[in-house]
């Protein structure tokens, strides 16, 4: 056994592929190349060491983290590759399938150990730099906030109406929030609602109470707007032409309905047609009820502003183009430009016409 | 010292792993931890600690299996696709590598959710001998520079469609000849849920394996079987 001890440099790291035809029949050439994160050796038909190369370099979790990262991605140690020049004839062979192979001692196995917690835990930090992982979030807590307003809001509208009797709720129920949080009194509120609060007589305990939870609905509003506006920037940059053409909201909404930009950019168009409408699609594939037009993808305006006999074939149209567009994003295509926007704002007017005239 | 109480009825997998009365024990590798609140026993220097089969598909099936050779040797090489958060991991540690790997086992997690790795990276901190791996089960080159040889058991748990395929390909590359390969199989994730169980089985049988036993996990999880095989 000939054991060489190389300090290679850096630049001998060239990208040399991996073999994979170790189990195609070939030629009698049983000259076998096995190697793992420790030492690589060439094998002959015997199946006797005929040379070896061992890692010399500094053994720390660190280092071998790199190593085991490179192979993970199906590539050669620097030890294997010294050995495939040497013996340009061999054939890669995973040592697994050698029985010979010696086993880890302890101190390796040790370090393996140490190696491989290093890379998961790289992998876990890597995650964090997933705009998929974060635009979920975005979206999600943005959905939850409006729920909690819009709960929180009617609950305040409703409690306020008790005491201002005369005034007229459905109209002024976006302001009344706003108007108890900036008010010291009842009567404080009837005058910014221009109204006649009523007789009853309010507690100071119970009006902090109502004061209170109209601040946090104003805020929880506030709130809102700032997390959009974070999903508007977040998504602009990860899913420009979607977001042109969709709007930055709800292409971040498609977006964590599919799981992620990648799953996105595969799914057919018509899927993301009806992506967001599970419920009466489901209902539609079990029962036979008529399929659903559209998803999510009726938040646009473009669908929901227009009559109800063209929105199947204006959503079918938007989300054939939304499939493109998601595609230009994740495959590294030119961003879309207002311009092919406008195009198909055009044929959106086609369809309309198309069809007002039946 | 421990009394038993009457009628307890012991049943051994090993000296690490039993089942008393109607509930699965394993002892506990981490004095005074329990991991997602088990009940934790002490049974003079020993503690044991419970195998909630609910949490746990491999805990149901050895509290239902027929056949015995579900679990491991101490000290073997393990490997596990889909770990999840860790908790079947914690009681196989339990049993195959023990306090501070004194046994000397190693288990290979392999799962490709950075949320589960998180925990699992948590728990390979007080329990030596697991390689968590974050990768991708049906990339084999991204699992094999973990294993230096293969290996004599295999668990696959990933709720993936075609994860019988992935089963076999795994089983075929990493599997010992006579290793045990066991694949806990939702009926919920494949296309075609009826007939999912009858099409593992054939296809187990026609990639050469022997089927041990087909365990029903009904009672502990629904919809759920545990393929029991030797190659």
């Amino acid at each position: 056994m000939k054991s060489s001890h190389l300090n290679p440099t850096f630049s001998e790291l060239s990208n040399i592929s991996f073999r994979t035809d170790f189990e195609g029949g070939g030629p009698a050439l049983t000259v076998k190349l096995v190697w793992d994160w420790r030492f690589a050796r060439v094998y002959d038909e015997n199946g006797d060491v005929v040379d070896e190369c061992i890692w010399v370099g500094n053994r720390t979790p660190d280092t071998l983290a790199n190593r085991l990262a490179l192979l993970m991605r199906g590539r050669m140690t620097l030890e294997a590759q010294t050995l495939a020049d040497r013996f340009p004839d061999c054939i890669a062979c995973p040592s697994i399938e050698v029985s010979s192979w010696p086993e880890l001692d302890t101190d390796e196995s040790v370090l393996l150990q140490d190696a491989s917690v290093k890379l998961a835990e790289r992998g876990v930090s890597e995650s964090a730099s997933d705009p998929d992982y974060r635009l979920e979030h975005l979206v999600q807590a943005t959905e939850e906030m409006r729920s909690a307003h819009n709960t929180l809001e009617s609950r305040v509208v409703e409690w306020a109406g008790i005491f201002l009797p005369s005034l007229d709720i459905d109209q002024h129920r976006s302001r009344i929030a706003s108007a108890i949080s900036n008010s010291t009194s009842l009567q404080e509120i009837g005058e910014s609602l221009d109204t006649i609060p009523a007789e009853a007589q309010i507690g100071p305990k119970e009006w902090s109470a109502i004061h209170s939870l109209a601040a946090s609905t104003v805020k929880l509003a506030t709130d809102m707007d700032r997390m959009e506006e974070s999903v508007r920037e977040l998504s602009e940059i990860h899913l420009p032409s979607l977001s042109l053409l969709l709007g930055p909201l709800l292409a971040a909404k498609l977006c964590s309905t599919a799981h992620g930009r990648a799953r996105l950019a595969r799914l057919p168009a018509s899927t993301i047609q009806v992506l967001g409408a599970e419920k009466s699609f489901f209902m539609h594939l079990r029962q036979g009820t008529p399929s659903p037009k559209h998803g999510h993808i009726f938040q646009h305006s473009w669908v929901c502003r227009s009559p109800k006999w063209t929105r199947g074939a204006i959503a079918r149209m938007l989300a054939a183009k939304a499939a493109i567009a998601i595609r230009v994003d994740h495959f590294g295509g030119k961003p879309w430009t207002s311009k092919q926007v406008s195009d198909i704002e055009k044929k959106v007017g086609e369809i309309r016409a198309r069809k007002s005239k039946r | 010292m421990h009394v038993r109480a009457r009628g307890d009825s012991v049943k051994s997998f090993s000296d690490r792993v039993e089942i008393r009365g109607r509930s699965l024990w394993s002892r506990n590798a981490v004095k005074g931890v329990s991991l997602r609140g088990e009940r934790l026993k002490r049974d003079g220097r020993k503690e044991w600690r419970q195998w909630n089969p609910r949490a746990s598909k491999l805990g149901a099936a050895l509290l239902k299996a027929s056949q015995s050779g579900l679990l491991p040797e101490h000290g073997s090489t393990c490997l596990y696709l889909g770990s999840g958060h860790g908790t079947t991991i914690s009681h196989l540690h339990d049993h195959v590598c023990g306090s501070k790997n004194h046994l000397n086992g190693t288990i290979v997690s392999v799962d490709i959710s950075s949320r589960c790795m998180r925990d699992m990276i948590r728990l390979t901190k007080t329990r030596p001998g697991i390689i968590p791996v974050l990768a991708d089960c049906r990339q084999v080159q991204e699992i094999t520079p973990f294993l230096s040889r293969r290996v004599p058991w295999l668990f696959q748990d990933v709720s993936q469609s075609g994860q019988v395929e992935m089963f076999i390909e795994a089983c075929n590359r990493f599997l010992e000849e006579n290793g045990t390969g066991l694949l806990s199989l939702k009926s919920a994730s494949e296309r075609d849920t009826q007939s999912a169980f009858v099409h593992a089985e054939t296809a187990l049988l026609e990639a050469g394996f022997t089927l041990v036993e087909k365990i029903d996990l009904a009672g502990w999880e629904e919809q759920h079987v545990l393929f029991h095989v030797v190659k």
